[in-house]
């Protein structure tokens, strides 16, 4: 096999594994504060793009687009923690895993009959023609996503290291109790997290959209992967997760050029399986000490 | 007994009726409905052992369908046999594939346990879709119903089979969740450490568990085959598993009723949306419902306003929606999503669970009375208190990190006393009671009991070694009672295996336990308790439980970690005289206290740690006089050349 085409299935895969790996992200936030992570995330990156769409159809300008749709995303994830996550930390259940999924099955009931269930094309400027770099052919469409979730993780993380509001993130994910008891509401920092992780979302859909088109049934593969892949890196490392989401996209799509596309899925499930099998606190995850 | 009269009752009456219908009705759309209704049933059985029992979200549970139904029908089609080994077949791969997916899953929690299991579905799909040769792939698979015993299996005839296997089911399953292992998934789900300290393994309870449940799902996966004899892989997939975890939340968890009621509203729901009059009374009922729990919870002030308001919107959404929308099997989806959701925070014990409320102060049918205590010189006979050597522990370590929690401990356990431990808050010695009792591994140094290497790392080895413990933050299985919380942990008198206990012949060993444990309450006062739920006791009433629970264990080593916290003035004595009973009956104590006046009162040798290192030992009036303890305790001594050292110590 030439080297030059796995060279090639590979960078594109790893770009795509990006977007994995910004959904994981999305994930990461949740869970560093409240523990809890939204199983309907999928549903929030379909509906975020399908407004996004939207708003361009509208006539709004790409940039302008952008905006609107994390705003969006931010919105419904402030409805997703309102309605399906708070009451179940209060009471401390688990009750937020069945609710975070009833409400993306809402979201995708809703969408189908709003925007209708056919795939439709995402219009972008950004042009698709493939250019030349160190012997790989890529396209301006795929660097964009490189660039956006990139952009997006540097500003989250400049957020929570050099303003008060992301300290206190920062302080909640910590440790909870002692955060409240230094008068930080942990019930706001949940939600900011919750609005953060439906940015993301809706930027990881943005940004996926113009590749793979945008349908009800959009994000039902991505989102596996991506639970994949944040369970695999450990739910509290931001690094782990893009290097996991690279190697992730890379290696399946070297599986569907050799096996065939419908295995496609098939490596990210295994290498999810064998990750809790050998260390179930991810790859880059810390063990945690049990106390009594 | 009249309890279980009425409980048997209700279900041979449910069963005798489901079974006459046939002979009455030939309508061949109410029977598939009612075949499907037994086929449910048996599916959202085995769910509720990992949903219910362990309260772990499983969203494998359709893969096993699928799975089964796809091994019933090639063994029909490809090896050309009968009904029974392709059912035995269906049973076996649920069994045998869930105890394998379950083996890793099951150390996990919460969302990665779910997040596994959703893996695990969607792999299966893909099999089953990729594996074009054995399965047709997306073609799907075709067959035609076996014969049983060479009798062809009209759809009556099939029906009377479902539903005499969901009666089997029903009755191996009521069996099982009333003995131990019932018991044991659901204390395992309270606090798997006192599981494991309780000598219950956790881990193999859990996976045998989530097996169980597996099993069942590929028994129906069989039935599902022979009855709709046409299988495609986009039949199992994420949409029906909401539609079956809709079933159980619905119908109540930890319920066969609940799993039955589940299994009726799943089969009439596509009804249900098929004509929007029908729906629209329904959604309308509903919304009553809502709006009438909703607003006395509001006015008893027993239920938050999100709770009580929110299933009222959802309903309200419905409601407005069904006059809006033109077809509703459309928003089929939405439809479950919002009646879901007004379920799980509306009615979080399902239908089963409110009317087993209700109907429990309509009749107030009384408890089957307990057995009298048995006599504790013959389960628990005393002990020779010869002070020989029990527990040695030889330079042992735990390290964390930098942080020397335990740094060199060489210590000697008396057969027959109680040996105290004590010092300043991080002194070690919780550390040094959670690597005796293998929470923790040692960084080094052994540990030997009786002459015998204790396992290292593993709180269950432990436990089976003869050691129990109580624990410091209260790990009492609160949902079970104060009875149950004993049962669990009892050694010694559950002998029946497992074929057994299914059929319901291990009545017997059961009234002996109970006896056994009724010994124990009493032992520390709590007999006239012993059916109230742990969470529902005294604070100081719990801390008992804890110790008549480790006790259960009829341990050569008792470890206490700090009976006394937090207990009033009046239930520190009690817990005093409690300690001393349990003493004279010569099992070895290792007392953690604070209590000073505890501590002289019970101990015959006192070791005193600080910064991980032994600073003194002896008998507590010997401790007490010891400088250096003094000094860990109070802080230096003024010493009189310094300038201000006659000025009092700081507090």
């Amino acid at each position: 096999m030439n080297a030059a085409i796995i060279g090639q299935m590979a960078v594109s895969g790893a770009l795509m594994g990006l977007v994995y790996a910004l959904i994981a992200y999305g994930f990461q936030l949740t869970f560093a504060t409240s523990k809890s992570i939204n199983f309907g995330q999928g549903e929030l990156v379909m509906v975020s793009a399908f407004f996004s769409l939207t708003l361009t159809n509208l006539g709004f300008p790409y940039w302008a687009m952008v905006p609107g749709g994390l705003l969006f995303g931010a919105l419904m994830g402030l409805v997703v923690e309102r309605a399906g996550v708070r009451l179940a930390l209060e009471q401390k259940s688990e009750g937020w895993i069945l609710l975070s999924i009833i409400i993306g099955l809402f979201f995708f009931s809703a969408a189908e009959n709003i925007w209708g269930r056919d795939d439709r094309p995402f219009p972008t400027p950004i042009s698709a023609d493939p250019i030349h770099i160190l012997g790989v052919d890529v396209t301006r469409l795929e660097l964009s996503v490189a660039v956006g979730v990139f952009a997006i993780m540097g500003l989250i993380e400049l957020f929570k290291r050099r303003t008060l509001l992301g300290k206190a993130f920062e302080a909640v994910s910590a440790d909870r109790d002692a955060a409240e008891l230094m008068g930080i509401s942990s019930t706001r920092t949940v939600m900011l997290s919750y609005g953060l992780s439906g940015s993301v979302a809706a930027l990881a859909g943005i940004l996926v959209s113009p590749i793979t088109t945008v349908g009800p049934t959009m994000a039902s593969a991505l989102i596996l992967k991506a639970f994949s892949v944040a369970v695999v890196a450990g739910l509290d490392s931001g690094f782990g997760v893009v290097l996991v989401g690279m190697f992730l996209g890379a290696l399946e799509s070297l599986a569907s050029f050799y096996l065939g596309s419908g295995w496609r899925e098939a490596p990210g499930l295994i290498l999810l399986i064998l990750a809790l099998a050998l260390r179930p606190n991810g790859v880059f995850g810390k063990a945690t000490i049990r106390k009594v | 007994m009249k309890r279980i009269l009425l409980l048997r009752g209700a279900e041979l009456i449910v069963f005798a009726f489901l079974a006459t219908i046939p002979l009455l009705v030939v309508n061949p759309y109410a029977l598939g409905l009612l075949t499907l209704l037994a086929i449910y049933g048996i599916l959202l059985i085995g769910l509720d052992v990992t949903v219910g029992y362990l309260g772990q979200v499983n969203l494998a549970h359709v893969a096993f369908l699928g799975l089964g139904a796809y091994a019933a029908g090639l063994v029909v089609t490809r090896l050309g046999l009968g009904m029974v080994p392709a059912l035995l077949a269906a049973t076996v791969v649920g069994l045998v594939l869930g105890g394998l997916l379950a083996l890793p899953a099951l150390r996990l929690e919460g969302p990665q346990f779910a997040l596994a299991t959703l893996s695990f579905a969607a792999l299966s799909t893909t099999a089953l879709n990729e594996l074009e040769g054995l399965t047709g792939g997306a073609q799907g698979l075709s067959l035609s119903r076996p014969t049983l015993f060479g009798h062809t299996l009209t759809p009556p005839l099939f029906y009377w089979l479902c539903m005499v296997l969901l009666a089997v089911v029903w009755m191996l399953m009521r069996n099982l969740l009333a003995s131990q292992w019932g018991r044991a998934f659901e204390a395992l789900r309270d606090s798997p450490i006192a599981t494991d300290a309780m000598g219950v393994g956790t881990y193999a309870h859990k996976v045998a568990a989530f097996a169980l449940g597996s099993a069942l799902g590929g028994l129906a996966g069989g039935l599902y085959a022979f009855n709709f004899q046409y299988l495609q892989p986009q039949s199992f997939t994420y949409d029906l598993m909401i539609i079956l975890l809709l079933g159980v939340v619905l119908g109540g968890r930890k319920s066969l009723w609940g799993a039955f009621v589940g299994a009726t509203v799943i089969v009439l729901l596509p009804n249900l949306l098929s004509s929007r009059h029908l729906f629209q009374i329904f959604s309308g009922l509903g919304f009553a419902g809502a709006l009438a729990a909703g607003v006395r919870g509001l006015v008893k002030k027993t239920t938050r306003p999100f709770q009580a308001l929110a299933p009222v919107v959802a309903m309200g959404l419905l409601v407005v929606g069904g006059l809006l929308v033109e077809n509703t099997e459309d928003w089929r989806k939405a439809i479950f999503a919002l009646m879901l959701f007004s379920v799980v925070v509306g009615l979080p014990e399902g239908i089963m669970g409110f009317l087993a409320l209700f109907l429990a102060k309509l009749f107030r049918v009384p408890h089957a009375p307990l057995p009298e205590p048995a006599d504790l010189d013959t389960m628990l006979p005393v002990r020779p208190a010869d002070g020989s050597a029990l527990l040695v522990l030889d330079d042992l370590k735990r390290h964390f990190g930098g942080v020397k929690a335990v740094d060199g401990l060489s210590m000697t356990v008396r057969a027959g006393t109680i040996h105290g431990l004590i010092g300043p808050n991080g002194s070690g010695k919780s550390t040094v009671v959670n690597v005796i009792s293998g929470l923790y591994t040692p960084t080094a140094g052994t540990l030997q009991l009786r002459g015998v290497t204790l396992p290292s790392g593993s709180l269950y080895r432990v436990a089976q070694a003869g050691v129990a413990r109580t624990f410091q933050n209260l790990q009492l299985f609160g949902e079970l009672t104060a009875l149950e919380n004993v049962l669990v942990a009892l050694k010694g008198v559950y002998r029946n295996p497992l074929p057994m206990v299914l059929l319901g012949l291990a009545r017997r060993e059961e009234r002996t336990a109970q006896a056994e444990a009724l010994a124990l309450l009493e032992l520390i006062g709590l007999r006239d308790q012993a059916l109230v739920k742990a969470k529902d006791l005294t604070y100081g009433a719990q801390r008992f439980l804890e110790i008549a629970r480790a006790l259960a264990r009829k341990p050569d080593l008792l470890i206490l970690d700090e009976p006394a916290a937090g207990l009033a003035h009046p239930d520190v004595l009690q817990q005093i005289e409690f300690i001393q009973r349990i003493h004279q009956r010569g099992i070895t104590i290792i007392l953690i206290e604070h209590h000073m006046d505890v501590v002289s009162e019970l101990c015959d040798t006192v070791t005193v740690l600080d910064g991980g290192r032994i600073i003194a030992e002896g008998t507590p009036d010997e401790v007490k006089r010891h400088p250096k303890v003094v000094e860990a305790y109070l802080g230096q001594p003024p010493q009189p050349e310094l300038p201000g050292g006659t000025e009092p110590l700081p507090a």
